[in-house]
């Protein structure tokens, strides 16, 4: 059975062919990249696999269960957890609420049974608590887990995003953009932070971004969308060889 | 987490006594007309908060809470009325079997309500939460009047537009009150409990609570379903408060005068919606001073009706200028955050001396 695989998956909206017969297939451990330039459907790929659109043809299978759909919800319940490009922390919850939330859907406390704090609720919030605190530690917030998200500085704002998706409990994470706006350092942070999480939690990451000296260093494989449609994949040095892709990113010589 | 858990407990206990204290002293002393002021401000506490919770915590703007009180009303109202006065009422067409021969205490009737409201909350939450923003408001806006139209129509059941009379004055300081009570606790503890969270998540980003696996519109259906249960007790108390109801109480005045309590006090804020309330209800009543006739002296204005209401959407618009959140924004009172602010103004007064 493969672990993840996208077959034939096309999105339009109305007549414009925002991503056309996109296929991937991930084994379980891999960290894979897609990249392309602006406007090439990246995200929307994206959005199609995490259930935020439906897609006008094609299937996604994980884990052997078809995706296509279900519910945005049902999608990360199953397993699969996501970042968005534009960070959307709940920027008036503390630190520590943000990733706690996340635990809820795995609450197996009743409605009335949390708001009366029965034994078995007050057990679950305690083990929300440190969990979610575990999970600040793997990404260096614990000492801010008080603070209001939004007051974050935006690298620790993606990091803690990456905290939140994480502790939905996925083994598919797809990260949108995770460098953007960071600087060198923390770019290299990042990196080291993603193959150590990927490690401990035996994830397999999908991710897109820009910061190409980021992608070719971290991902194992690549693949590059241009107007939708996929012109290259296979290693980042192949990647770095290809004629397409550079014509896709520097236009024709 | 919380190594103030002791002693906060005291102080609740303190607090919930001195009210007991107070309504018992206002039970024996007060006038009548006091008490019905009292039991009024228990009465939209309990509106005001359960409200608060699907419009404030969920941030899911409705407008259906007359729906939820008429149908709350009329249900209770029904459930407590003797056989014989049933039979008495409904002079132009007979009520219908089985509500023709039920007769049950105060208190099942008010569970009942309840119960009956949350049923057609749920119902209803299919079809509105199809929608968002103004388009949800502007649909549940039409769910209140249609239930106002039906209570209006169904003569067999609700007696039509001659209403329900001479239902028996159970509501008094302690159901009130202890209803009140209740409610507060329940939703304050519901709000701080995951599902409050998960609730909150969706009102500040649906896109970002899905994504954690939260289901948006199982927790609004749960927001909406509670405030209609605990609306629809609200509204068996208003019956048995007033002992008269028809279809012309629960027109959107009922819902405007919540919005204005829930946005004063702050949108999410369970603090706000209280203090809210109690102000304003009683600020209702001290107010009607403007509307009598005044002797300055040498000339005499004659008592405007209505000059109320103008008072209020005045105190409403410098609301929105100068605390735009409300008075609370969506803070929340807790003993910790009394006890923060008193040390902070020992300190400060005791530097200063």
């Amino acid at each position: 059975m493969e672990f993840f695989t996208v077959r034939n998956l096309t999105m339009k909206f109305g007549g414009l062919v925002a991503v056309n017969d996109f296929d991937i297939t991930l084994k379980k451990g891999e960290i894979v990249g897609l990249i392309g330039p602006n406007g090439a459907g990246k995200t929307t790929v994206f959005n199609m696999i995490a259930g935020y659109y439906a897609p006008t043809s094609g299937t996604i299978h994980f884990q052997g269960k078809l995706l296509n759909g279900k519910k945005a919800n049902e999608i990360t319940r199953s397993g699969v957890a996501r970042t968005f490009q534009n960070i959307r922390l709940f920027t008036e919850l503390t630190v520590v609420e943000n990733v706690m939330i996340a635990y809820h859907c795995r609450l197996r406390s009743t409605f009335l049974g949390a708001a009366l704090r029965l034994p078995l609720y007050r057990r679950e919030e305690k083990q929300m608590y440190e969990g979610a605190m575990e999970f600040l530690r793997e990404v260096e917030l614990e000492d801010l887990s008080r603070e209001q998200a939004g007051s974050l500085p935006y690298g620790m704002q993606r990091r803690l995003e990456i905290a939140r998706a994480l502790a939905t409990g996925p083994q598919l994470l797809l990260l949108d953009e995770p460098a953007a706006g960071m600087n060198p350092n923390e770019t290299q942070d990042l990196l080291q932070l993603i193959l150590r999480l990927r490690e401990k939690y035996r994830l397999t990451v999908f991710l897109i971004e820009h910061d190409m000296k980021f992608v070719m260093q971290l991902c194992e494989r690549i693949q590059v969308l241009d107007y939708g449609t996929t012109i290259a994949s296979g290693t980042p040095e192949e990647i770095q060889q290809n004629e397409r892709v550079i014509e896709a990113y520097l236009g024709e010589g | 987490m919380d190594e103030h858990h002791r002693r906060n407990q005291i102080f609740s206990i303190i607090a919930v006594a001195c009210l007991f204290l107070f309504l018992l002293s206002m039970h024996l002393y007060a006038d009548d007309y006091q008490i019905r002021i009292l039991n009024n401000i228990a009465l939209f506490i309990i509106l005001a908060v359960s409200y608060n919770l699907i419009n404030g915590v969920t941030g899911q703007f409705s407008l259906e809470p007359n729906a939820f009180v008429a149908i709350g009303a009329y249900t209770s109202a029904l459930l407590t009325l003797t056989p014989a006065e049933k039979q008495m009422a409904f002079i132009i067409e007979p009520i219908i079997w089985p509500l023709s021969v039920i007769h049950v205490p105060f208190f099942l009737s008010l569970i009942a309500a309840g119960v009956v409201t949350a049923f057609f909350g749920f119902l209803m939450g299919f079809p509105v939460f199809r929608v968002r923003g103004d388009y949800l408001a502007i649909v549940t806006l039409g769910f209140g009047e249609v239930v106002r139209v039906v209570a209006n129509n169904t003569q067999t059941i609700t007696n039509g537009p001659l209403g329900l009379k001479g239902l028996a004055n159970y509501t008094n300081l302690w159901w009130s009150w202890g209803i009140a009570a209740f409610t507060v606790f329940y939703i304050a503890r519901l709000v701080r409990s995951s599902y409050g969270m998960a609730m909150k998540a969706v009102k500040y980003d649906e896109a970002a609570a899905e994504s954690i696996g939260i289901n948006a519109f199982k927790h609004k259906m749960l927001a909406f379903t509670t405030s209609a249960f605990f609306e629809g007790i609200g509204g068996g108390l208003l019956a048995h408060l007033i002992t008269t109801i028809s279809p012309t109480l629960f027109t959107f005045f009922l819902t405007f005068n919540l919005l204005i309590m829930i946005v004063a006090g702050g949108l999410g804020s369970i603090t706000g919606s209280v203090i809210a309330a109690v102000v304003i209800t009683w600020g209702g009543e001290a107010l009607r001073v403007v509307e009598e006739p005044i002797r300055l002296g040498f000339i005499e204005i004659p008592g405007i009706p209505g000059m109320r209401m103008v008072l209020f959407s005045l105190i409403l618009v410098l609301v929105m200028i100068f605390a735009r959140q409300g008075l609370m924004g969506t803070r929340e009172f807790t003993w910790n955050g009394l006890f923060r602010k008193i040390r902070a103004w020992t300190h400060r007064t005791a530097k200063e001396s």
